[in-house]
């Protein structure tokens, strides 16, 4: 337990290391202040470790404009891509056990050959397919940062990671979390869950249901695990269903692994088992969420947290695009089908504008940016 | 040293990009990294307050230490002597592109670089590609990306240090 946690701190300790030698780098860009220049300098002298990190910032700096030359994508779908930021949900058999050379070669060979256009690129899956097969075959390999169990008994419980994911767990449901330095883990053992997945570009999500697994870049999805099968609803962002693997060898007119099945939107659900999968329904999202309760309630809140929790209700997600603004506490109680309300509630505060999408509703800060850089 | 330091602010503001290419790389060939960070991190502890307070660029400065030291050591190695007491001209050594062998590593460092930009979130990959890749500003990124040039700036930093992460896992 001791070692775990050492390892743990270790690792935080060094992100944080590096993030700050990141922020310093980027700071130089412009002249420093004076109180600014102090501060670096204090920065480097408070540790070796320090000017070590810097130094390594520098040198991959260097190396940056090469290597972002390499992305073959033209800005204009890199941020269509990013407008849409697809999770990919993959549901390969994976009870049944990978032999050594199946799991490499799809992932280089007939994997990567699937331009996944709508969906993360072929580098990504191929990534993810041998992080599963990894998971699977050597499951104590890496050391757990985070192993926890929880179990919802007579309410739904409302949970935060580590990480920013929030989940909300119904009545008699379980899930097991399993975090390590490469990936973060959560198994879905019964019952129903919503996942509203923090965003780590470091380490990946996967959620493990039974034998599919799904992969999420930042949607919000439900999932649901009883006798009759698994099923999964998107409340909001989009979602790619693939069958990630063929389980026999046996013909050519099974499907290939990487073969999209599905797409879902916002208000779509699919019935998943191990062999089978349903055609994309579109379904009402009250009705997928009538578990949750009623009513939100909160004390001392973050506003960027409240409105993750009304996200899990609708469709057009709110987002809280100022810092400022997603920090601020507060408190009340609103109906949880009626985020109206609350946007009208934000739209009273000072400096803040709501704009209304298509797809999603924005809340930013007034005449914010120009005071703010010119603070930097 | 006052007095080169002060030359030596300006060329790095000149010149800070192209000398982050190659500067550390070099150095790492000629001598042990880990022994020129002790060494470097030594001489700041030893900056007096109030010199501490005049230091224009403590950037520049850390740069100065650093190009400073591995002069003294090539020189007492009397290895590739670097032939110049200017500070000036033994950057221009380091920055020479002479040695094949660190091309060729380079090539396979920026290969794996790629990779892992390639596999941050979309929003932190396509931010990080406009900006090194496509050199567009704080400002047109935010533009395109419909965000505040606030948040370009805080991809950027979650995309370098989440690259920095796995790249130190390399080492």
């Amino acid at each position: 337990m001791n070692n775990e946690s050492t390892h743990f701190d270790a690792v935080r300790q060094a992100r944080r290391i590096t993030e700050q030698a990141v922020t310093w780098y980027i700071e130089q860009q412009e002249p420093l202040s004076e109180r600014q220049r102090v501060a670096f300098l204090d920065w480097l002298r408070a540790s070796p470790k320090h000017v070590a990190e810097y130094f390594a910032i520098v040198q991959m700096h260097g190396d940056m404009k090469a290597a972002a030359s390499l992305q073959k994508l033209t800005s204009g779908e890199l941020v269509e891509k990013a407008r849409r930021e697809n999770p990919v949900v993959m549901f390969p058999h994976m009870e049944k056990v990978m032999p050594e050379e199946r799991h490499t070669q799809p992932a280089r060979g007939t994997l990567a050959k699937y331009a996944f256009a709508a969906a993360a690129s072929a580098a990504t899956i191929a990534t993810t397919w041998l992080g599963i097969a990894h998971w699977r075959s050597m499951p104590m390999h890496s050391e757990p940062i985070v192993a926890e169990h929880y179990a919802a008994a007579n309410a739904v419980q409302s949970l935060t990671l580590a990480d920013g994911t929030l989940i909300q767990l119904d009545r008699n449901s379980s899930i097991d979390v399993h975090f390590d330095s490469h990936y973060r883990r959560i198994e879905v053992q019964h019952g129903h869950a919503l996942f509203d997945v923090g965003k780590d570009p470091a380490r990946p999500m996967f959620v493990d249901v039974g034998g599919h697994i799904l992969q999420d870049i930042g949607t919000i999805f439900d999932v649901k695990r009883d006798a009759s099968g698994d099923t999964l609803t998107v409340i909001s962002g989009r979602v790619r269903v693939l069958n990630a693997h063929e389980p026999s060898a046996k013909g050519d007119d099974l499907p290939l692994p990487g073969t999209a099945i599905a797409d879902l939107t916002a208000g779509q659900q699919i019935e998943l088992d191990a062999a089978h999968a349903s055609p994309v329904h579109p379904v009402q999202i009250a009705k997928a969420t009538d578990w949750l309760p009623a009513d939100i309630s909160f004390q001392h809140e973050t506003i960027a947290n409240v409105a993750r929790r009304f996200n899990a209700y609708t469709s057009t997600p709110l987002e809280i695009d100022d810092e400022a603004i997603a920090g601020k506490h507060i408190s009340g109680v609103f109906h949880a089908n009626n985020p109206q309300a609350f946007v009208a509630y934000l739209s009273t505060l000072p400096d803040v504008r709501v704009i209304h999408g298509s797809d999603r509703i924005r809340v930013v800060a007034v005449h914010r940016t120009d005071t703010k850089a010119g603070k930097l | 040293m006052r007095e080169k330091h002060a030359t030596w602010s300006a060329l790095f503001a000149e010149k800070r990009t192209t000398l982050s290419n190659y500067f550390l790389r070099r150095v790492a060939h000629r001598w042990d990294a880990q022994d020129l960070v002790q060494e470097v991190y030594l001489r700041l502890l030893r900056i007096e307050p109030a010199d501490a307070a005049n230091i224009r660029s403590p950037e520049a400065y850390l740069f100065t230490v650093a190009a400073n030291l591995v002069k003294e050591h090539a020189v007492l190695r009397a290895q590739q002597p670097l032939g110049s007491d200017e500070l000036e001209q033994v950057v221009e050594q380091l920055v020479a592109p002479t040695n094949l062998e660190a091309d060729m590593d380079s090539e396979s460092r920026q290969q794996r670089l790629g990779a892992l930009i390639d596999r941050l979130s979309p929003k932190c990959k396509a931010v990080l590609i406009m900006h090194y890749r496509d050199e567009l500003s704080y400002r047109e990124i935010a533009e395109r990306m419909s965000i505040s040039t606030n948040m370009v700036k805080k991809y950027i930093v979650k995309g370098l240090a989440a690259c920095r992460q796995r790249m130190a896992e390399y080492e």
